[in-house]
């Protein structure tokens, strides 16, 4: 394989996962609830 | 003239793009989903004014039935098919969210009882299954994802197994819809089953984390009994998905073993690739609850955040549920899943009811 090649596929963009985009979505909503930025969320 | 290597050059999709695709999808989620809660409100309402026998329907099926319905009557148009496949990344969510309703000593105290059940129903299982397709003569990698499918963690599990033993995309689409039928099954039969027999809600809740496959529909399943009944079926069926790694793992090195496999390398590196994230979210949650990080209005409110993450899951269920493309697989896997799942229903029935009794939870 050329260099060229190898060095193309070295820019695969790093993604997150499913689960870690999810547990970081949760995080997120927990702080803001946290900091009173949400003060009540109803059902 | 130097060498000119021309690589071709994928054009990635642009983030922006990406979220812009799925918010119509997110937006039929959320509209069936709020649907379903305004049938469970109004529905029983007016039927009660009307002197109606009609029994109180809860909005997580009717979120299942709307969706359901569109799918198997006029189906889902394709502007909507990227953001209706997010339910999952709600369903997780929703799982971590949930976290704020349990403190670490319930978690010790259940996890620790529901880790043994989860332990014995995996080996149960997965030899059951093993046996079950080698009777009906199935291809021996296609009984390795069935008995993934149905002893762990569904879909996800025959998807991380697929990658780890080579395994074809036809055998790993005919256990998904295998799976995903039985799950939708599960999903009208468990409140059933569990109602005749008179399970109190944390039995009942135990025994559909043990049993349901798909993480959605063994929310749902729980959902369906009682709120308290789905909370348990999430921590018992986020134990299982918590062994996804190892029992991939075995399955690795076996068909490693027998020269149609990769090897694996770095054996912790694959545990955590594996390992369900969203389980550790979930706990660390929980842990800031337990130690009033949060206030209990807060708790209130992490808790409904969690239930509209989960109102959403419902809908894509349901959506993506198409009984005509599961009818294109074939027969006998799925009477393999079938077999394989009432036998794991009744013997994990079994167990739980001895837990109770041993344990008194």
């Amino acid at each position: 394989m050329s260099g060229q090649e190898s060095a193309v596929q070295e820019k695969k963009p790093w993604r997150l996962s499913l689960d870690t985009w999810a547990v970081v979505v949760a995080l997120l909503a927990a702080l803001l609830v946290r900091a009173g930025v949400f003060k009540h969320i109803p059902w | 003239m130097a060498d000119v290597v021309v690589v071709p050059q994928v054009q990635p999709v642009q983030p922006a793009l990406r979220f812009l695709r799925i918010i119509p999808g997110v937006l039929l989620l959320g509209a069936i989903g709020y649907a379903g809660k305004l049938l469970e409100q109004n529905v029983g309402t007016y039927a009660k004014a009307h002197h109606w026998v009609f029994p109180n329907i809860e909005y997580v099926l009717w979120a299942i039935l709307l969706g359901l319905l569109i799918s198997n009557t006029i189906g889902v148009p394709e502007l909507f098919r990227s953001g209706v496949a997010t339910y999952e990344f709600w369903l997780k969510t929703g799982i971590v969210l949930l976290g704020s309703r349990f403190l670490l000593g319930d978690i010790l105290k259940l996890g620790g009882v529901s880790l043994l059940l989860v332990a014995i129903e995996i080996v149960g299982a997965i030899a059951f299954m093993t046996l079950l397709g080698r009777l009906f003569k199935l291809k021996p990698k296609l009984t390795t994802l069935l008995a993934v499918g149905s002893a762990v963690c569904g879909v996800s599990a025959i998807i991380a197994t697929k990658g780890a033993i080579d395994a074809d995309d036809e055998d790993s689409s005919f256990s998904i819809a295998a799976i995903l039928a039985l799950g939708a099954l599960a999903l009208f039969t468990f409140p059933l089953i569990g109602h005749f027999f008179h399970l109190g809600d944390r039995a009942y809740g135990i025994w559909a984390g043990l049993a349901v496959d798909n993480t959605a529909e063994a929310t749902a399943a729980g959902a369906l009994y009682s709120d308290a009944a789905g909370k348990l079926a999430v921590l018992v069926k986020s134990t299982r998905n918590a062994m996804i790694g190892f029992v991939v793992l075995a399955y690795a090195f076996y068909w490693a073993s027998q020269g149609q496999a990769k090897t694996v390398g770095n054996k912790a590196a694959f545990l955590w690739q594996k390992f369900p994230k969203f389980v550790l979210g979930f706990l660390l949650i929980s842990v800031l609850a337990t130690y009033q990080f949060f206030s209990k209005d807060q708790v209130g409110s992490l808790a409904n955040l969690s239930r509209w993450a989960f109102l959403l899951t419902f809908a894509g269920v349901g959506l993506r549920t198409n009984f005509r493309d599961m009818r294109k697989q074939g027969l006998r896997p799925f009477a393999v899943g079938a077999i394989g799942e009432i036998v794991i229903a009744v013997f994990t029935l079994g167990l739980v009811v001895g837990a109770e009794k041993l344990f008194g939870f």
